[in-house]
C-alpha cells in the first residue's frame, strides 16, 4: 500500500481491544477518515480442514466446537448432521428437540455476548456486564448438563451423549431473560448517543450483501427474509417468525439480534414443553470405532448465529474424510470490511466492524 | 433451473448426482446462471485435490426461490476467476490459492492468507508432506519475506 | 485568612525570624499541605470510582487488599512506583519525560487556589476565576506533548482529538463563567460564594438563575476531563489508550493522578460556581445551630464549610461516574458538532438571560443577605 505524506497507515490489531481476537486491519487514514482497508487474517489458523484428513470422524468430533467457541453447538450439530446424512440415520423426536433447545440456548448466549461486546466497542461499560450476567445463567446450565462451559461436545452421531436434564433451570432462564432483555432495550435501544453512533452507519444494501455472500442476521437486518431454520428439518414443528428489519444499518443489526433473542426464547420454550411431555431418551448409538462413511459427497447447512454455516465432506469409504470443507459466516463478513469501511471515520469503523459480529476462530478455522 | 438450456450453450456439460460438471468456460457459465436464473449468492467455493487435478465446486444459491446449484470443474493449476461477478469469490479464491496453489486468472489480490509469505507448498494438496525439509518453513528465510 | 496569617507572623516573631521569610513561606506551606492532601484525595477517588463502577455494573469492585479493598489503590500506586519506565526507541526522549511532569504542576496549583472554607483559602487573588480557567486548560498541552513525543500513531491521534475537544469546549465554558461573574459582580471565587449567600439557603445558589449555564458547564467539564461520554482522547476501543499508550510505570501514574486531580478540582469549581461552594444548604450553619454562639462553634464552622464543599463535589463526582457507567461514547465528529452547534449558542443565550435578569432585578439577584 502506498502512503503519501498526507495519509497515515495504521495497523488496527492484531492486539487491539476492539477487534475481538486477532484480526488485523491495515487502514490508510487521512486524518481520521479511512481511505482503504485491508484485512489480514490467519493469526488463529489451526488447520481444521487439514486436521480432519488425518483423523477419524469420532476423533474429529470434539474439535469442531472450537470453530466458534461462542456457539460450539452449531458446528457440532453441523458435523453430526452431515455424518448422519451420509449414514442415513434419522433422529427421534426427542433427540431433535434436545438439539434444538441447546442450539437456541447457545444462540442466545452468543448474541448476549455480542450485545455486550458491541456496546463495549461504543464505549458503554454496563451492558457488557449485564449481558455477561445473563449469559452466565446459560453457561451454568451447559456446565451442569455437559460438564463444559464452552466446548460442549454433547452431540454425537445419531443422538446426544446423554438425556437432557435440569429442565427447571431452562424454565428459570425463560422466565428471567425477557425482563432482562427489556432492561437492555431501556438503556441501549433509544439512547440518543447510541442512535447517533449506529443509525445510518455501515449501510449494507441487499445487493452488496448478496455479492459478498453475507448471510444470517446481517442479511436479515438488510430486509431480506432468508432464515435457514424455516426450511431446516430439525426445526420442523417449531413456531417462530424470522426477524427481518429494513434498516440496513448498524442499529438494525443490533435490533435484529435483540429481537432474535426473543424468538430463540420462544423456540426454547416450545422445546422444553415437548421435552417435559415426551418419554425419556432411548437411543442406540452406532459403534464409533467401526464408523466408515460410504463413498460420496455430503453437504449440509445450518443457520449459525453468525450466518450460514455449511460443511462439505468427500468420503472415499474410509474411516477418515478425504476432504472436509467448512463455510463460516464471519469469513465473508471480514472481507466485507474492505468495502464497508472505506470513507468512514475511525470511530464509526469500530462500530461498523463490531456490528457485523465477527469472531476470529470462525474466520481462520 | 433446467440443465438442457445450459447444455445448449456449453459443450460437455453433464449432470452428476447433485452437481453440474463442466469442462471449461467457467466464467461464462456462472455469469449466465447469475444473470438468467437469479443465482445471486455464491455460498462458497470448495476445492478438492483429486490427485492428477483439482476439482472446484461453486455453490450457487438464489435467495428469491431458494434454489441451490453446484457447478463442478476440474482444473490443473490455473482457473478462471469469478471475482468480478461475486465479491465474495475474492476471499474464496484467495483461500484456495493459499491452501491448494491454484492461480486464478483475473484475481489481482492473491496472496498467502493463513500461511506465512515464504511458506513452501500448499498444505491441502495430497502430495504435501509435512516433514519434508524442502517444504518446511525455514526460520532463516524470514528475512526474505 | 488574615487570622491565620497573623498567628503565623506572631509565631515567627516570637522566634526572631524575619518577616520577609514569613511573607514568602506563608504561601508555600499551604501548597505543601494541599499536595499531600491531594494525593490522599486522588487515591480515595480512584477507589471510589472503582467501587461505584463495580456496584453499578453488578460486580464487587476491589475487595481483596485491606478491609473491603480499601488499600487497593495504595497497592496499585506502589506497583506503579516499582514498575519499569519504558521509553520507546523512536520517542523524543526529552519531551516524553517532560510531559508527565508538566501535566502535574497546574493540577497541584489549582488545588491551592480553591477556597475550602472562609478561612482556608491558601492563595487568594482578586481574579482567581480567570487563574483557575488558565490552569485547568494547561494539562491539555502536556497531553499533546506526551502524545506527540511518544511517536505512536494512536497517541498522536489521541492527542489531536484532545486538542480539538478542549478547544471547542473551552469557549462555552468561558461564556458560562462570564455569566456567573456577571451575577456575582466578582471574579473571585470567595466573592462568588458570598454572592450566593441567602437566608433561604440553597435557593440563593446560582444553579437556579443560571440553570442552562449549569448544565452546559457540567457537560463541558465532562469533555474537559475526557470523561465518558467524551472520552475520545483515550477511547480504549479505538485508540488503545490514546495519548498515554506508550507510558508506563510512574509516568503513567502521573497522567492518571492528574486526571483524577482535575476531576476533583473541576467538581469543586462547579460546586463553587453554582452550588454555593462552602455555604450550608439550610442558610444557617449547623454548628451555629448546635453549639450556639460559642468559640467551639466558630471553630467548627470552618470544618463544616469544608464538609459542605466536599459533599457537593462528591455528589458531582458521583454523577460523573454514574454517567460513565451508563452512556456510550460519542463519535468525534458529533462531539465537535455538539459543542459548536448546541452548546455555544446556548451559552451565549444563557449570558443574555443572566444579564437581563440582573438588569431587571437591579443587582438584587446577588447578595440577598
Amino acid at each position: 500500500m502506498k502512503t503519501t505524506a498526507a495519509t497515515l497507515k495504521l495497523n488496527l490489531g492484531p492486539q487491539h481491544p476492539s477487534t475481538h481476537g486477532v484480526l488485523r486491519l491495515i487502514l490508510e487514514l487521512e486524518g481520521e477518515k479511512i481511505l482503504s482497508c485491508e484485512p489480514d487474517i490467519g493469526y488463529l489458523h489451526r488447520g481444521m480442514e487439514k486436521m480432519a484428513e488425518g483423523m477419524t470422524y469420532v476423533q474429529y468430533l470434539p474439535t469442531v466446537d472450537r470453530i466458534d467457541y461462542l456457539a460450539g453447538c452449531f458446528y457440532s450439530e453441523l458435523f453430526c448432521k452431515t455424518v448422519e446424512k451420509a449414514l442415513d440415520i434419522s433422529l427421534s423426536q426427542r433427540v431433535r428437540t434436545i438439539r434444538v433447545v441447546l442450539l437456541e440456548l447457545n444462540r442466545i448466549s452468543s448474541h448476549l455476548l455480542w450485545i455486550g461486546a458491541f456496546l463495549m466497542d461504543l464505549g458503554a461499560l454496563s451492558p457488557f456486564f449485564y449481558a455477561m450476567r445473563e449469559r452466565e445463567m446459560i453457561l451454568r446450565y451447559f456446565e451442569k448438563l455437559t460438564g463444559q462451559r464452552m466446548m460442549y461436545n454433547y452431540f454425537v452421531f445419531g443422538g446426544v451423549r446423554k438425556d437432557i436434564d435440569y429442565l427447571e433451570d431452562i424454565e428459570e432462564i425463560i422466565k428471567v431473560l425477557p425482563k432482562k432483555i427489556e432492561d437492555y432495550e431501556k438503556i441501549i435501544t433509544d439512547n440518543p448517543i447510541f442512535l447517533t453512533r449506529t443509525r445510518g452507519k455501515g449501510i449494507l444494501e441487499p445487493e452488496t450483501a448478496f455479492n459478498n455472500s453475507i448471510t444470517g442476521v446481517n442479511l436479515r437486518a438488510s430486509g431480506v427474509e432468508y432464515d435457514l431454520r424455516k426450511t431446516d428439518k430439525l426445526y420442523e414443528g417449531f413456531e417462530f417468525t424470522p426477524v427481518v428489519l429494513d434498516g440496513k444499518d448498524a442499529w438494525a443489526r443490533y435490533k435484529a439480534r435483540v429481537l432474535e433473542l426473543r424468538e430463540s426464547l420462544k423456540i426454547v420454550e416450545q422445546g422444553v414443553n415437548i421435552l417435559k411431555d415426551s418419554e425419556p431418551l432411548r437411543q442406540k448409538l452406532i459403534n464409533p470405532l467401526t464408523l466408515k462413511l460410504p463413498e460420496g459427497e455430503y453437504y449440509s447447512e445450518i443457520e449459525a448465529p453468525r450466518g450460514l454455516a455449511s460443511l462439505y465432506i468427500k468420503s472415499t469409504g474410509m474411516d477418515k474424510p478425504y476432504r472436509l470443507k467448512w463455510r463460516t459466516g464471519s469469513y465473508y463478513a471480514v472481507n466485507l470490511l474492505r468495502r464497508l469501511l472505506v470513507g468512514e471515520y475511525l470511530n464509526d469503523a469500530i462500530a461498523i466492524a463490531g456490528s457485523l459480529d465477527i469472531i476470529l476462530p470462525e474466520v481462520d478455522k | 433451473m433446467n440443465i438442457d438450456e445450459l447444455k445448449k450453450i456449453v459443450d460437455g456439460c453433464e449432470l452428476q448426482e447433485n452437481k453440474i460438471c463442466i469442462k471449461n468456460d467457467l466464467h461464462y457459465v456462472i455469469e449466465f446462471l447469475k444473470n438468467n436464473y437469479g443465482l445471486n449468492l455464491l455460498k462458497s467455493i470448495t476445492a478438492i485435490d483429486l490427485g492428477e487435478d483439482v476439482e472446484l465446486l461453486y455453490n450457487l444459491f438464489s435467495v428469491d426461490d431458494g434454489e441451490n446449484v453446484v457447478i463442478s470443474i476440474k482444473v490443473q493449476n490455473e482457473a478462471e476467476s469469478v471475482s468480478d461477478l461475486f465479491d465474495s469469490a475474492k476471499a474464496d479464491e484467495n483461500e484456495i490459492y493459499d491452501l491448494f496453489g491454484i492461480n486464478f486468472t483475473g484475481n489481482e489480490n492473491l496472496k498467502r492468507l493463513y500461511m506465512p509469505e515464504n511458506w513452501k507448498g500448499y498444505p491441502l494438496r495430497k502430495d504435501y508432506v509435512q516433514d519434508d525439509t524442502r517444504l518446511a518453513w525455514n526460520e532463516n528465510d524470514r528475512s526474505n519475506a | 485568612m488574615n487570622y491565620l496569617y497573623h498567628l503565623y507572623m506572631e509565631f515567627l516573631a516570637e522566634h526572631g525570624i524575619p518577616e520577609l521569610f514569613g511573607n514568602i513561606t506563608y504561601y508555600v506551606i499551604p501548597f505543601c499541605i494541599a499536595a499531600a492532601a491531594f494525593l490522599v484525595v486522588v487515591l480515595a477517588l480512584v477507589l471510589a470510582e472503582r467501587k461505584l463502577l463495580g456496584w453499578l455494573t453488578h460486580r464487587k469492585g476491589p475487595n481483596r487488599v485491606g478491609l473491603w479493598g480499601l488499600l487497593q489503590t495504595l497497592a496499585d500506586a506502589f506497583k506503579l512506583l516499582i514498575k519499569e519506565n519504558v521509553t520507546p526507541d523512536k520517542a523524543d526522549r526529552f519531551l516524553f519525560n517532560l510531559a508527565p511532569i508538566l501535566v502535574f504542576i497546574p493540577v497541584m496549583t489549582v488545588i491551592g487556589i480553591i477556597p475550602y472554607s472562609s478561612e482556608f483559602t491558601f492563595v487568594n487573588t482578586a481574579t482567581n476565576v480567570i487563574l483557575y480557567l488558565i490552569l485547568v486548560a494547561f494539562p491539555i498541552l502536556s497531553v499533546f506533548l506526551g502524545g506527540w513525543a511518544s511517536n505512536n500513531k494512536y497517541s498522536l491521534m489521541g492527542a489531536a482529538r484532545a486538542i480539538a475537544q478542549v478547544l471547542s469546549y473551552e469557549v462555552p465554558i468561558t461564556f458560562v463563567v462570564l455569566s456567573v461573574v456577571t451575577l456575582a459582580s466578582s471574579m473571585n471565587m470567595t466573592g462568588i460564594i458570598f454572592a450566593q449567600y441567602s437566608r433561604l439557603g440553597a435557593l440563593g445558589w446560582f444553579c437556579f438563575p443560571c440553570f442552562i449555564g449549569f448544565v452546559i458547564m457540567f457537560i463541558c467539564v465532562l469533555a474537559e476531563l475526557n470523561r465518558c461520554p467524551f472520552d475520545l482522547p483515550e477511547a480504549e476501543s479505538e485508540l488503545i489508550c490514546g495519548y498515554n499508550t506508550e507510558y508506563s510505570g510512574m509516568r503513567f501514574a502521573m497522567f492518571y493522578l492528574s486526571e483524577y486531580g482535575l476531576l476533583f478540582a473541576n467538581a469543586l469549581f462547579l460546586s463553587i460556581m453554582f452550588l454555593g461552594g462552602y455555604l450550608s444548604p439550610f442558610g444557617a450553619y449547623l454548628s451555629h445551630i448546635i453549639w450556639g454562639d460559642t468559640v467551639l462553634a466558630s471553630v467548627m464552622v470552618y470544618f463544616e464549610q469544608a464538609f459542605w464543599l466536599i459533599l457537593k463535589a462528591s455528589l458531582i463526582i458521583f454523577v460523573i461516574i454514574w454517567i460513565r457507567a451508563t452512556l456510550p461514547r460519542l463519535a468525534s465528529f458529533d462531539l465537535l458538532k455538539f459543542s459548536w452547534v448546541y452548546l455555544l449558542p446556548l451559552s451565549i443565550l444563557n449570558l443574555f438571560i443572566v444579564v437581563i435578569l440582573k438588569y431587571l432585578t437591579g443587582g438584587a439577584m446577588c447578595g440577598l443577605s
